[in-house]
């Protein structure tokens, strides 16, 4: 019976410590909420720029990377070398860069997207409905759609060349397949 | 008669204005929202309720929950909406699910396993001391009896 309970007691620290490592293991800004694996909220916005609206069903069957942002966010502007980068990198291929302006009036995210040279389309999303569609906690935040419109991946926080052109490339390689 | 009477009409009067208070009403819009946002928690706060926070964030999402009960939507539809788009986590009691559940079962199961360790312990113990022998009895009772002695 003694042996039973031994044995017992090292089965149920072993769970534990499986269970705490692989939760340790998880990066924190990719962490899956609602809306990964699910399909894209649908949106129609007004470009910054004023040349009309910016709707995501244009873009179907493309990869679609949408980032959250906002002229108030340093972490932003942390990541937005990353962004102009591989905006550089897929430009004119089956790869989308879509800026969505967060919780700010469109003068102020016009003057951010001239002063960080971003030359994607950029929309606002003033009143936050989008924002509140895809599960946004704050700006930083990259959603990454693949051609069948389902969100395929998430990064919470300021993101990385590395880390874009992965994701990026894993939806693309999953669409081939 | 007529005192009785007014006493009589009085505590029906008062039995009537009671029914009446707590009869139970529907909902206006503003207490749907206010029941709804009471549920939700704010995304960019420390634990405070969409109700309770002062941030933009929330402030959006309750008027999205104005908006929504104003066309018509049921709370747990304009609930839903939004675990579609946070998870369980955007409510402050989140329902039971296999993972909640986990959570609060594995400390009533160690519970459990500890209380049953102890019993397996103690009963074990009692079993595992054995009766004193027909000799080791007398050679106590001697020795009391020699004690007994020596106090006088």
């Amino acid at each position: 019976m003694a042996r039973i309970a031994r044995i017992a007691v090292v089965v149920a620290m072993l769970g534990l410590v499986l269970t705490l490592a692989l939760a340790f293991r998880r990066d924190p800004h990719d962490i899956r909420t609602g809306t990964v694996g699910k399909p894209a909220p649908a949106f129609s916005l007004a470009r910054l720029d004023g040349s009309g609206q910016l709707s995501l069903a244009q873009y179907a069957g493309k990869t679609v990377v949408v980032n959250f942002f906002a002229s108030w966010c340093l972490p932003c502007e942390q990541e937005n070398p990353a962004l102009v980068r591989v905006y550089e990198r897929y430009r004119g291929s089956d790869v989308v860069l879509i800026g969505i302006d967060y919780q700010e009036s469109a003068d102020g995210g016009l003057a951010y997207v001239r002063r960080m040279g971003i030359s994607w389309p950029t929309v606002a999303d003033d009143d936050g409905r989008v924002a509140l569609g895809y599960g946004v906690f704050g700006p930083p935040e990259t959603f990454f759609i693949g051609p069948d419109g389902v969100i395929a991946g998430r990064h919470i926080g300021p993101i990385d060349e590395p880390t874009l052109v992965r994701a990026i490339e894993a939806i693309r390689t999953a669409a081939t397949q | 008669m007529s005192s009785r009477i007014a006493i009589l009409a009085a505590f029906l009067a008062v039995a009537v204005a009671i029914a009446i208070a707590a009869r139970p009403h529907d909902p206006t819009a503003g207490e749907r929202v206010d029941r709804i946002t009471a549920e939700l928690r704010c995304p960019v706060c420390q634990g405070l309720s969409v109700k309770d926070s002062g941030s933009e964030t929330a402030r959006q999402m309750r008027d999205l929950v104005a908006q929504r009960v104003a066309e018509g939507r049921s709370d747990s539809e304009i609930l839903a909406e939004f675990r579609t788009s946070y998870g369980d986590w955007i409510l402050l009691s989140p329902p039971l699910s296999s993972w909640s559940l986990l959570i609060w079962l594995v400390p009533v199961a160690a519970l459990a396993a500890g209380l049953w360790i102890a019993r397996s312990r103690i009963r074990g113990g009692a079993v595992l001391a054995p009766p004193p022998s027909p000799s080791e009895l007398a050679s106590l009772r001697e020795r009391v009896a020699a004690e007994e002695a020596a106090e006088g």
